[in-house]
Parts: C-alpha cells; sequence; structure tokens
C-alpha cells in the first residue's frame, strides 16, 4: 500500500471519530446557549409582566394571553409562601420554574417544543399569583439535523481538502525519499562508483541518506576487500601449482614407473589440473568485476561461432552430438574479443557437455539475440540458481561450478539479457541492447 | 643452446631447469632482478625466461634493459598475473611470448623452441625428426620428400609431440595447446585419443619413422 493512501486512511477515521466527538459537544454547547438565550428572554417578559400588572390590575383577571403566551393564575398563599421561602437568597431565580413541554401548534399541526417559565408574585391586589410564560423553542431534531448536514458537508470537504493537500505535501515531502529510493535501486556493489544521496530539504531524509552513504561504503570496501582476497589468493596459488604440476611431470618422466603408479601419477595431475582451472576461473570471475577487460572492438558473433565450434567439434563428434549453426542476420557487438570467446565457449562447451548421445546443439544468432539450444537431459534446471556459483547440475566431477557464473558475469558487464528456460530442450538466450 | 631463467620462486626455477637440462640446453638461473640483469651483462644466451614479478623489480623492466643492451635474445615471459595489460605490454616492448603459470613444462618447451627458432635467421626454419621434415611456418609435412598432408589439429598435434621428443606430455597440456583453453575439463579429454589415432594412420600410412605411445593415466610419449 503507498504511504499515502496509508496515512489517508487512517487520518480519514481518525478524523470520522474527531468530528463525531466535536459535533456532540458542539450540540451541546448550542442548546445550552439557545436555553440560555430563552430563559433570559423569559425572565426578561416575566418582570415586564409583573410590573404592567401591578400597575393594571385587569390583567390579573384576565387569566390567560394565548397571543403574548402567558397566563395569571390565583394560587393559595401558602404555595406562593413555600415557594417564596425556598431560598433565603434575594435572587429571583430561585421562584422561577424554567422547564422544557411541548405544545400543540396548529400551523404545524404537531407538538413543538416549548420552554415554560413558571413563577409565583404577589399582586397589588395582595393576592399571590402564579405567572406562566411560554416559548417556542428551536425544534431540537431540526437543528440536530442541519447540523448533521453541515457536518457532512464539513467532512467531506475536510477529506477533499486533506486528500488534495495530502497528495501535494506528501509528493513534495516525499520526492527527496523516493529520488533516494530509486538511485538506490539502481545501485550495484562492485561498480566503483560512490553511493551519493540525492540533496533534500528535510533533516531525516537528510539522516537517512547519510546513514546509507555510510553503509554502503563500507558495504562496497568489504565487497572490494573481498573480491581483492580471492584475487590475491588465486593469484598466490598459481605458483605452487605450477611447481606441484611440473614436479609431479618430471618424476613421471624420470622415473620408470609401474602402470598403476602412472596412473596414481596422472590422476593427481588430473586434480592438480581441476585446481587450476578451478583458481583461474576464480581469477577469471574477479577480473571481469574488477573490469579488467578494457579493450572493446567489434567482435562479429557470426565469426567467432565458427571458430568456437571449430574448437569443439572434435569433442561433439566423441560425444556424437551434432552442432547446427542458424545464422540468420549478423550479430556484431562492441565488446572485449577474449570475453566474446570466454561467454561463446563457456555455453558451447556446457551444451556439450551436458548433452546426450545423438543429442543436439543449435546455436541460431540474429541482430540481436544469440541462442542456445541442447537436448540435454529432460529435467530443467533451476532458472533461479542456474547462474549462481558453485551451483552445480550435474555429476560431473570436471565441472568447476564456475562457468555460468563467469556467463552472467561478462553479460551483466555489457548489459546483455541472459535468460534460461526449457521447453523439453535447454535454452539459453542472450539478447544484446 | 644456453638459458636463463630468472624466477624467484625456487620451486620452480629448479623444476624449470631440470625439465630444460634433459632437453640438452644449458640453464643458468638467476632469482632475483639484479642477479638476472648481472648474469646478462656478462653472457649471452639464446633465451632468457623471466618472471614479471621478482622481488627487487619488474621483470618488464629487465626486458627494456635486455632491449637497451641490443641484446638479441629470444625472452618468454612467465606470469602468475595473467594479464593482458602486461602482456600487451611485454610483447610490445620485445619479448616474444608470454606464458601465465601454472603451465606445462611441456607447453614451455615448445614456446622456447619456436622463439628461438624465430629468432636465428639462419633460413632454415625446418625441424626434422627422422624422415619427417615439418616448417612451422608453412605449415607443411612431408615424409622422406613426400608431402603428408594433415589437418589444421594433426599438425598442432604432430608440432608438440616433435618440439618435445621423449617427454611425457600430459593430455591436458596437449589438448589446451590444440583445442584451445577451454577445452580443458571437457569429459577427460577422451576425445583426444581418436584424434591421435588419426594421426597415428596417417603417419604410419606414410611410413613415417615415429612412434607415438600412450602413457596410461598420463598421456602420450612420442619417440
Amino acid at each position: 500500500m503507498k504511504l499515502q493512501v496509508y496515512t489517508l486512511r487512517y487520518l480519514l477515521i481518525a478524523l470520522l471519530g474527531v468530528i463525531a466527538l466535536w459535533a456532540s459537544l458542539f450540540y451541546m454547547v448550542i442548546l445550552e446557549e439557545v436555553y440560555d438565550n430563552i430563559d433570559d428572554g423569559l425572565k426578561n417578559s416575566k418582570l415586564l409582566i409583573i410590573r404592567k400588572a401591578q400597575q393594571s390590575p385587569e390583567l390579573l383577571t384576565n387569566h390567560e394571553s394565548e397571543i403574548n403566551q402567558f397566563t395569571i393564575k390565583p394560587v393559595s398563599m401558602g404555595r406562593y409562601i413555600a415557594r417564596n421561602n425556598r431560598d433565603d437568597d434575594d435572587d429571583d431565580d430561585h421562584q422561577n420554574v424554567i422547564y422544557n413541554d411541548h405544545k400543540y401548534m396548529e400551523y404545524d399541526d404537531d407538538y413543538e417544543p416549548v420552554r415554560v417559565l413558571k413563577t409565583v408574585f404577589m399582586a397589588s391586589d395582595g393576592n399571590p399569583y402564579e405567572l406562566t410564560i411560554t416559548a417556542s423553542m428551536v425544534e431540537e431534531d431540526e437543528l440536530l439535523e442541519d447540523l448533521m448536514t453541515a457536518l457532512i458537508a464539513l467532512y467531506i470537504m475536510l477529506v477533499v481538502s486533506i486528500v488534495i493537500i495530502n497528495y501535494f505535501i506528501l509528493k513534495k515531502v516525499w520526492r527527496s525519499f523516493y529520488s533516494l529510493l530509486d538511485k538506490l535501486r539502481h545501485f550495484k556493489l562492485g561498480t566503483g562508483t560512490a553511493f551519493t544521496a540525492p540533496p533534500s530539504p528535510i533533516d531525516e531524509f537528510k539522516a537517512l541518506g547519510k546513514e546509507l552513504e555510510a553503509l554502503l561504503k563500507r558495504n562496497e570496501a568489504t565487497y572490494a576487500s573481498q573480491k581483492q582476497f580471492i584475487e590475491n589468493a588465486s593469484h598466490e596459488l598459481q605458483t605452487p601449482l605450477a611447481i606441484s604440476i611440473n614436479r609431479l611431470e618430471l618424476f613421471a618422466e624420470n622415473n620408470t614407473l609401474t602402470e598403476e603408479q602412472m596412473d596414481a601419477v596422472g590422476k593427481i595431475t588430473d586434480t592438480l589440473s581441476r585446481l587450476v582451472k578451478l583458481n583461474k576461473s576464480l581469477l577469471m570471475l574477479s577480473k571481469i568485476e574488477n573490469k579488467q577487460f578494457p579493450d572493446e572492438t567489434a567482435v562479429d558473433f557470426n565469426e567467432l561461432t565458427a571458430q568456437v565450434l571449430s574448437d569443439f567439434e572434435d569433442f561433439a563428434a566423441f560425444k556424437s552430438v551434432s552442432l547446427q549453426v542458424i545464422q540468420n542476420e549478423p550479430l556484431v557487438f562492441n565488446m572485449n574479443k577474449g570475453l566474446a570467446l570466454t561467454l561463446l565457449s563457456n555455453l558451447i562447451k556446457n551444451a556439450i557437455l551436458h548433452n546426450r548421445p545423438d543429442g543436439t546443439v543449435t546455436i541460431a544468432l540474429s541482430e540481436k539475440q544469440l541462442t542456445i539450444r541442447n537436448s540435454g537431459s529432460e529435467k530443467p534446471l533451476n532458472p533461479d540458481f542456474v547462474f549462481n556459483r558453485f551451483a552445480r547440475h550435474s555429476t560431473n566431477e570436471n565441472s568447476t561450478g564456475l562457468g555460468l557464473a563467469i556467463v552472467k558475469s561478462i553479460s551483466s558487464n555489457y548489459n546483455l539479457y541472459i535468460g534460461y528456460a526449457f521447453d523439453g530442450e535447454h535454452v539459453f538466450n542472450i539478447t544484446f541492447p | 643452446m644456453k638459458i636463463l631463467i630468472i624466477e624467484d620462486e625456487k620451486g620452480l626455477r629448479e623444476v624449470i631447469q631440470q625439465s630444460l637440462e634433459k632437453e640438452k640446453f644449458i640453464v643458468e638461473t638467476a632469482a632475483s632482478f639484479n642477479d638476472g640483469l648481472d648474469k646478462l651483462g656478462c653472457y649471452a644466451y639464446d633465451c632468457v625466461v623471466v618472471d614479471i614479478m621478482l622481488p627487487d623489480g619488474n621483470g618488464l623492466d629487465l626486458i627494456s634493459e635486455i632491449k637497451a643492451l641490443h641484446k638479441k635474445e629470444a625472452i618468454i615471459i612467465i606470469s602468475a598475473k595473467d594479464s593482458v595489460d602486461d602482456k600487451v605490454k611485454g610483447l610490445d616492448i620485445g619479448a616474444d611470448d608470454y606464458l601465465s603459470k601454472p603451465f606445462h613444462l611441456a607447453e614451455l618447451h615448445a614456446r622456447i623452441k619456436s622463439a628461438i627458432r624465430r629468432k636465428s635467421h639462419n633460413g632454415d626454419n625446418l625441424i626434422h625428426w627422422n624422415n619427417i621434415t615439418l616448417s612451422p611456418e608453412q605449415r607443411t609435412v612431408s615424409v622422406n620428400n613426400n608431402e603428408l598432408t594433415l589437418n589444421r589439429k594433426e599438425f598442432d598435434l604432430l608440432y608438440y609431440f616433435i618440439t618435445n621428443p621423449n617427454r611425457l606430455i600430459n593430455k591436458t597440456a596437449l589438448a589446451e595447446y590444440v583445442w584451445g583453453d577451454y577445452i580443458d575439463q571437457a569429459d577427460n579429454l577422451d576425445f583426444v585419443y581418436s584424434q591421435i589415432k588419426n594421426l597415428r594412420k596417417k603417419l604410419k600410412d606414410a611410413a613415417a619413422e615415429i612412434d607415438i605411445q600412450a602413457v596410461y593415466g598420463i598421456g602420450y610419449r612420442m619417440s
């Protein structure tokens, strides 16, 4: 999941909760404010009505005033005292009882919520009266509805603007991260080019870039020293190997040995030769990776194929494998000639070596493709490991297990794509850029 | 024929010396750059075999010195480095051949002999063995003055045998020389046998006085 979508998902869920909580609080506060406002109005009306009643007592007899939304009823003295003595505070608030009620409205044909104030006062005639004032109130459900609509609109607006802002900000903020990632993706160890993190205005990414640079620098150093070690070790092995083989050769020559002894010497020599080959292959690999084959010429692969095949024709004839070349188009590529020879030789040798008697090797050349097919064993090789070092696919003890690793290494040096497939035959395919 | 070996590794110096002495070469050795330079200043040799990496100097500089002294020795570089650069550079400054370690002694013989032959401008570059005459330049073979037609590989095989007479030749060395470096691990090299069988038959048909024997387990010997 992309970072943008990921953060947005949580942001939207969190926002929903926050807005819901906020909406309920807001609703309660508003309602409180509305009651407060209405209550103030009611209290004000009470004062005005009582004052008016003191001045014009006919109002007292006019018990109800539907239009003015108030009623005056005479009550017993006891109730007046009971109410007025409830508190010894002279604030008149405690004389009032304010509550919510519903009242039938003809216009709406419905019960509408009203706020009711009830109080008892002493008129100028010395009798206590109860005054009830009602005020129409905002309809709660309408308020809720309006509030909900407003909130949904707000939520949508917020989400849209957050998505948009998020998109642009994240894009801007993470730009340096993505360019770092892109650079990292194209970075290859052992190419000799140091990794430099792209500049970033953000401290965290700057730190990340710095750490990566340091890490890769350490890796590069380890890689280089490992390569150096392989190369040095191989070099150092050459001379003792040379001496061993040469001494054995002289030994076999200088002494009259029995057939068994000669055979034993021969076997030791063969084993040493294998060691030499292995050592040479390792050296070759590290040299290819160190790019120690700088000379490049236009290599004609059609010609080279013919040359390699002529080297191998006796071997193929001995293994009764038939060789076939299909030259569709000329294939010329700029590379080191020695490496081109190694590449082709290793592939063709493998194709012959791992073939069955009366098998075939077919080499097809076109402008950008070189395909080598061989009818080897019926078991496909694992394409994930086929080019790995020391990935043995046969029980052949003479194989170094490095042939295809060398092929792969040469290919990646020149940005050639090499692939393996099995369609009844083993197919190695090189695509030239 | 006098040969100077300049090689710091004692073991290798010894085996090369022993092997070349069997070929009736007069062999002198030097273990260092300066030692080699002294000997080159005092004596004349037919061929100098020089290692590139010497403890007190670079073998390539030694070659430059030889050339500066206007000496005519054939020069063969032996190196553990097998570096294309060194090879190109060495051949550029006048070395005749470059052999990377490890090598088979038979291979070194073949290289030394052909380097010396190329240097000797006496006109007769033909190699004789009993009634066989081989011309390395023309790549022709004649038996009793009758030309014998051999293909490239048969010729190379014969040439290798004739430059290493009476020597035990490892089949790997033979295969590498004739079929190239890449053939060496191919299936115990049994296919070499069938090629040699063909060569033997052709030589026998032409009544050549040559005997190529198989040495069990190792390779071949020509006598």
